[in-house]
């Protein structure tokens, strides 16, 4: 599947999985994918968020969550604790976003997977996905980044 | 478990429920790797530290040693 994905495109799945490990998960999301992304300081700037915003966006909607079910665990930084690297599979989101962006790729006849075309697959998903509740949390319209994605022509 | 903290569980909407699982492993990952780490430099064997995880001393070794 990889072997159509840019070098750079290749380096923000890569990033994806060191974003799971860092966060102590078994298996790579598509909020992973999209961490992973950012890490590229123009994918970013597009985005209109930061690596570390969304890293901290993150964070914060752990401990909300755990708020929610009563526990308070003050500084609560899953990233302090990273596992060995392991052979981390994909959610099936992230499949399904993966398979998106060949897609987008093949639509615009593009023979280059670029990082934006999995940028756009990310966008494209709806609650409950991971990288949705993210997007939504750092209040990215996505529908605005999908036109502008779209729009944009290499 | 409190009847407190049922309440609380009971009155989360399940994507929060679920977030806060998933929120929950990496605590536990955390808080293990951590003590992993203490319980070496304190002499533990690998055999001890599986035993007071509740797993095997290869699967803690597999993860945590050089």
């Amino acid at each position: 599947m990889f072997e159509r994905f840019a070098g750079s495109t290749r380096n923000a799945v890569r990033f994806g999985v060191e974003e799971a490990q860092r966060r102590g998960d078994r298996r790579v999301g598509t909020d992973h994918l999209l961490l992973g992304v950012l890490r590229d300081a123009d994918t970013a700037a597009l985005v209109g968020v930061s690596i570390d915003d969304a890293r901290k966006t993150a964070d914060s909607l752990d401990r909300k969550a755990l708020v929610a079910i009563g526990i308070d665990v003050g500084d609560f930084r899953p990233s302090a604790a990273p596992r060995k690297a392991i052979r981390a599979p994909f959610t099936s989101g992230a499949r399904s976003a993966l398979q998106r962006t060949l897609a987008h790729t093949t639509a615009e006849k593009s023979r280059r997977i670029t990082p934006k075309h999995l940028l756009l697959a990310l966008a494209e998903r709806e609650r409950p996905d991971a990288a949705a509740a993210l997007l939504a949390e750092m209040k990215v319209d996505t529908a605005e980044l999908r036109r502008r994605l779209s729009g944009d022509r290499p | 478990m409190t009847d407190d903290m049922l309440a609380h569980i009971r009155s989360t909407d399940p994507a929060t429920g679920l977030r806060a699982v998933g929120a929950l492993h990496r605590l536990a990952e955390q808080v293990e790797a951590m003590h992993v780490a203490l319980a070496r430099q304190e002499g533990w064997s690998w055999e001890q530290i599986g035993d007071a995880l509740g797993v095997s001393r290869q699967s803690v070794h597999a993860k945590y040693g050089k």
